[in-house]
């Protein structure tokens, strides 16, 4: 009996975590739900469909955030490593990786109303390059944070320990460093690609409602009451953090920690 | 004297352009904008945006309503993550159920409001399952849980979306802690389950967990998508404050969103502060 309550917990936990991806897929199939009804009216592939024809505005909004995200990511990646790699040897660290912390813990959307004058002035504001900028602000402190955690005595050792041998430092990064780094590096490119994709605040403001990436077209579905749509917008939302989770669930376990 | 690398000089500008630079340009022409000395409405040093903000617009109540709707989310997802890690958490630490626990993480914030917008809203699914299961016979009936007076739809969005990432924390310092042996020694020593979880289980999680929960207290402090799209125009979150102001075609309102903005960032200095300081002592412990 007990045995059986606790597969119950279980799967009432697993229902809760996947229900929302059904019913936002069940929507994003759907035309006409009315109330009372609990299920839509008419299911249908049309809004699928609709992606592939013509100059369709999700499809654009999806590519555009892929695009956004993907050189962001990469960028503040290789950026955070080196910086972290500089941080970690430096006598001011904590202070140093106190600044670090600062505009990664502010909220996104307060820090892009303080710094969109800048980029009004620069010409930056409601452009590609203006946008990934700034998520270039937001998302390159994560890396530094991210990496600062993994260049620790045992690393710096392993660098010490290719000297002693006879190896020079461009030896000991290539050899040593550089190959314990790679997963570090797999993690870090998706959190960052994580927080790009996700962005709305910042690239609403600084983006002007010019930038159209997928969050700004789900927020713009979302007052025009177009739930279908939506919820369209919403499943490429998610597909691909939920592919990229999955495949690095085990490293991100053991970073969370 | 050693000569700094090239390495170094790169490093130390990037950290300068993308970090430093950034943070004191924002913080600075908000903090100038605010005390009217920037901005085309700045005529000279003034406090006047403050005092009204204080005395008019109840900036206090803004503050405290979201903090305590961070601590309220906060804690639910705390007691609800404890819980399932203490009955399940071997379910958890591999197999189907860590993968669809998993799940929750990829949603942003703005998919989460959407959501919990079509379930809990007047015309939403849970109304229509009460509809058709005859607890209701109106759309009028079901109680207002979206941009509500008690911000259920908010705190239910929060806590849905950061439950997993705390179950998968906990999980994973119960596993590296060791919790188990220690439990099953406390049992062997005769304490009753329920003493040894809330003696030695739960602190020692809470304990490791503590830098984690302070650094995600201050981003629920900063969330701006749940509560903008199922919060109500009063009370509002700092970020929707400050956006509102800023947005606003009003002039005069700019400077006191800038005001909300340095107000906010002090706070938030002054939490990265603390946890700086419990960070170290762990550490050094």
């Amino acid at each position: 009996m007990k045995h059986s309550l606790k597969y119950v917990a279980l799967s009432v936990i697993a229902f809760i975590c996947t229900m929302p991806l059904i019913i936002l897929l069940l929507l994003s199939f759907s035309k006409f739900w009315q109330f009372p009804n609990i299920f839509p009216r008419i299911f249908t592939t049309e809004n699928w469909a609709d992606l592939f024809v013509g100059n369709n505005n999700i499809l654009r909004s999806f590519s555009l955030s892929a695009g956004i995200a993907l050189p962001v990511a990469f960028i503040s990646t290789i950026m955070g490593f080196i910086t972290a790699n500089f941080m970690a040897n430096h006598k001011k660290r904590n202070q140093l990786l106190l600044l670090t912390y600062f505009p990664f813990a502010l909220s996104p959307v307060i820090f892009a109303v303080c710094l969109r004058f800048y980029f009004i002035k620069s010409g930056l504001a409601g452009s590609y390059l203006g946008v990934a900028a700034a998520q270039l602000i937001i998302t390159f402190p994560y890396c530094v944070i991210f990496f600062i955690s993994f260049f620790n005595e045992r690393i710096k050792q392993y660098g010490h320990l290719v000297n002693t041998l006879g190896g020079n430092n461009f030896y000991a990064f290539k050899k040593a460093i550089l190959p314990a780094a790679k997963p570090f590096f797999a993690v870090c490119f998706f959190q960052c690609f994580l927080i790009s994709w996700f962005e709305y605040g910042l690239t609403s403001i600084i983006g002007y409602g010019k930038i159209q990436t997928l969050t700004v077209t789900v927020f713009q579905y979302i007052s025009e009451a177009n739930i279908f749509q939506a919820a369209l917008s919403c499943c490429l939302l998610i597909i691909p953090p939920v592919i990229l989770l999955w495949v690095n669930k085990k490293i991100l376990l053991q970073q969370a920690h | 004297m050693k000569k700094p690398t090239l390495i170094a000089f790169v490093a130390g500008s990037l950290l300068i352009i993308f970090a430093v630079l950034p943070l004191l340009a924002g913080l600075g022409y908000a903090l100038l904008y605010s005390l009217g000395l920037a901005g085309t409405l700045g005529k000279g040093f003034t406090l006047e945006n403050y005092v009204q903000l204080f005395s008019r617009n109840n900036v206090i109540g803004t503050f405290v309503y979201t903090i305590i709707l961070s601590i309220i989310s906060l804690s639910l997802c705390i007691f609800i993550s404890l819980l399932i890690t203490l009955k399940f958490q071997r379910f958890f630490s591999r197999g189907i159920m860590s993968y669809l626990v998993s799940l929750p993480l990829s949603f942003p914030a703005i998919v989460g409001a959407f959501f919990f917008f079509q379930f809990l809203s007047s015309a939403g699914l849970l109304a229509r399952i009460f509809y058709q299961a005859g607890f209701i016979s109106s759309i009028t009936q079901f109680p207002n849980l979206i941009n509500d007076k008690w911000s259920i739809g908010i705190i239910a969005t929060q806590t849905f979306l950061s439950c997993p990432f705390f179950i998968l924390l906990f999980v994973n310092i119960y596993r590296n802690e060791r919790i188990n042996e220690y439990l099953h020694l406390s049992y062997t020593l005769g304490a009753p389950k329920l003493k040894a979880a809330f003696t030695v289980a739960i602190p020692v999680m809470l304990k490791k967990a503590l830098p984690t929960l302070l650094l995600y207290f201050i981003f629920k402090l900063g969330a701006y998508e749940i509560p903008l799209l199922l919060g109500r125009s009063t009370p509002e979150t700092i970020s929707v404050m400050a956006v509102r102001k800023l947005q606003r075609f009003n002039l005069a309102d700019i400077p006191q969103g800038y005001a909300v903005a340095v107000l906010y960032a002090i706070v938030v200095a002054l939490l990265l502060i603390v946890f700086f300081k419990i960070n170290r002592q762990l550490h050094e412990a």
